[in-house]
């Protein structure tokens, strides 16, 4: 296994923001930790690379137990979110600093430096100062640094925060590319969960210090196991709409919305839910169809991207819904519609945020 | 227009007046030097009249001058190199490294830095006298050594280094000693220059307690040596006059050279720029 957590914990004076966290991540896969900021997702990475100390709970990286060991000891490489550039030193000196440290040959820092400057296209720059270069430029000289290291583990701190939305872009790319090319095993934090789905090969969701759910993207998209996940994973967002258990009807729970505009849902379910129980259900922007029959919603805006278009619509109590639309450009602003969704697109969420399956 | 115009004069004007009421006495000093001893006292005028260079002669050959400057560069390059060592050193620990204790540490350099040095005189002399360092480069140098103003502006400068540079250098395999000369230090590097020049300066001018504690004339630094020309040759201006511009040469020369980082450095350890 590249890297795994036993029960790991972190406490800050009285506060535990790392709770219990256990996790595998296997070597040369990419994992992603996401979630609103403040959940701990850098705290768990700083832990991993030796940065934090651990409370509680065993880091393993390679099988070895890595807890008390020291950060440049562990076998890790670390790119930070700033950069981190040594100012003072050439884009040559930046990557050769740890060979340096550790005393390498001369010749075997060229080789070493020179076949990083390859991958990442920096050749033309190895003498220059950090200031002299572009965003994108600093952020593969720091990518430069932890290659050079011939780490067992890369972490990545929300590296592309600070580049612009196409350079972003290019970058993630890129990183899929390197992370191909050199198969290590990688862990990426980011808030942005495009960056997680597209990156990613297994997401974890942290929320609060606990990690809510792992997986695949799509698994994670498609299946989420609590409203939090549902909520985060997916962009435009799911809409959720309160709603009450009315019956059974097959193999479809009937739920009623609540408010005016009482309509029924059906969803896939198998689970028992009490007649009359509270519950959220949930439907993401292209899951809803426009049909005359349904539940009757007000179209405020329409956000038209050419092959889709996004309709900002909202019932009556003010609850916003997001419904994508495709092919027909037909202005709907100001109108009144009615969406429904099929059952199996119409998940359920318990009064705790926990799926209904 | 106008207005302006006779505003910037008076500023001029007064300026130029500060400016030669600070340097006359040097001007005076160049002058008497080089004049003849019966000179000086017998009405001599204000502009230069005599082109004398016999005292600067009797100055360096036949006055221990030249051993007070090789004391005055040794004292000063060694306690200058020393302070910027622990100086930098203590810094660095009270900014960069976590361990009990790390606030009060910091709480009692600062505290050290609000006792004026002439109020420990009388308990430093004691305390060199026991450890029998009176007279000696000890007792000269170990005092001196002590300047909470450069930990504490080091400390500034190294708190102002992004934390992320100091972990990039731990994960890539980096002591604290390695961090600190390789990091720290050339990130640093200007206001390094700059407190080594102020320090060199004040040890270079140093003249009370190397005064209290050297009676011996062969260790005595410049300062004090200069206090031995006026007993052993009665009052002779001239003399004195060229023995005092040499001893100020070197560092009128280094200010000279490094007249950007001095003001730097003394506008920061006054507090003026942070």
């Amino acid at each position: 296994m590249g890297v795994s957590l036993k029960k790991v914990a972190k406490d800050f004076g009285a506060v535990r923001v790392i709770k219990d966290v256990s996790m595998d991540i296997p070597t040369g896969s990419f994992a992603v930790f996401v979630g609103p900021s403040g959940c701990g997702k850098s705290t768990l990475l700083r832990m991993i690379a030796g940065l934090e100390d651990t409370s509680d709970g065993a880091i393993l990286i390679d099988d070895r137990n890595v807890t008390q060991v020291e950060p440049s000891d562990r076998g890790v490489a670390m790119v930070f979110q700033s950069y981190a550039l040594y100012p003072h030193l050439t884009v040559f000196e930046n990557m050769a600093f740890s060979l340096r440290l550790a005393r390498t040959k001369k010749a075997e820092v060229q080789k070493m430096v020179g076949e990083a400057a390859r991958i990442l296209q920096l050749t033309d720059h190895l003498d220059k100062k950090p200031s002299a270069l572009s965003g994108g430029q600093r952020q593969r000289v720091a990518i430069g640094r932890a290659i050079v290291r011939d780490p067992k583990v890369f972490l990545f701190d929300e590296p592309l925060s600070n580049l612009d939305a196409e350079l972003r872009v290019a970058m993630r790319l890129e990183l899929t590319r390197l992370h191909r090319k050199i198969g290590a095993t990688m862990i990426y934090v980011t808030h942005d969960q495009v960056e997680a789905m597209t990156l990613a090969d297994k997401i974890f969701v942290l929320k609060d210090g606990i990690v809510q759910q792992a997986g695949a993207p799509l698994d994670l998209y498609d299946d989420p196991d609590n409203r939090f996940v549902a909520g985060f994973i997916g962009s435009p967002a799911m809409t959720f709409i309160p709603a009450t258990v009315i019956g059974r009807d097959a193999d479809n729970l009937v739920l009623r919305t609540e408010g005016v505009e009482a309509h029924d849902f059906r969803a896939a379910v198998r689970s028992e839910a009490a007649t009359g129980a509270t519950v959220h259900i949930g439907v993401r922007p292209e899951h809803w169809r426009i049909d005359p029959e349904g539940m009757p919603v007000r179209v405020e805006v329409s956000e038209e991207l050419g092959d889709v278009s996004y309709l900002h619509t909202r019932l009556n109590d003010e609850t916003e819904i997001i419904v994508e639309r495709k092919g027909s450009r037909e202005s709907l602003d100001g109108k009144s519609i009615g969406i429904t969704a099929d059952p199996e697109h119409v998940l359920v969420f318990d009064v705790d945020g926990q799926r209904l399956r | 227009m106008n207005t302006r115009r006779l505003e910037s004069a008076i500023v001029t004007g007064f300026t130029i007046i500060v400016a030669l009421i600070w340097v006359f006495p040097l001007y005076w000093a160049l002058v008497t030097s080089l004049r003849s001893e019966n000179r000086v006292v017998s009405r001599p005028g204000l502009l230069p009249d005599e082109f004398n260079i016999g005292n600067y002669a009797d100055a360096l050959f036949n006055t221990q001058l030249l051993t007070w400057y090789v004391n005055s560069v040794g004292t000063a390059v060694i306690v200058t190199v020393v302070v910027i060592l622990i100086s930098m050193m203590c810094a660095y620990a009270l900014s960069q490294i976590n361990f009990p204790g790390r606030r009060l540490l910091y709480l009692v350099v600062l505290a050290s830095f609000m006792i004026p040095s002439q109020a420990l005189v009388v308990t430093q002399f004691i305390l060199m006298d026991q450890f029998r360092l009176i007279n000696t480069w000890g007792g000269i140098i170990l005092p001196q050594l002590i300047v909470p103003v450069t930990i504490i502006v080091y400390k500034q400068f190294f708190d102002s280094v992004p934390r992320e540079m100091r972990e990039a250098a731990v994960l890539d395999g980096g002591g604290d000693y390695a961090i600190l000369f390789k990091l720290f230090l050339p990130l640093n590097w200007g206001i390094t220059t700059a407190l080594a020049i102020v320090t060199f300066i004040g040890v270079w001018n140093a003249f009370f307690w190397p005064f209290l504690v050297i009676t011996s004339e062969d260790m005595m630094t410049i300062p004090v040596g200069i206090t031995q020309v006026n007993d052993a040759f009665g009052l002779a201006y001239a003399r004195l006059m060229s023995v005092a511009l040499l001893a100020a040469l070197p560092v009128v020369l280094a200010y000279l050279i490094f007249q950007r980082r001095v003001t730097e450095a003394v506008m920061i350890s006054s507090g003026v720029k942070g």
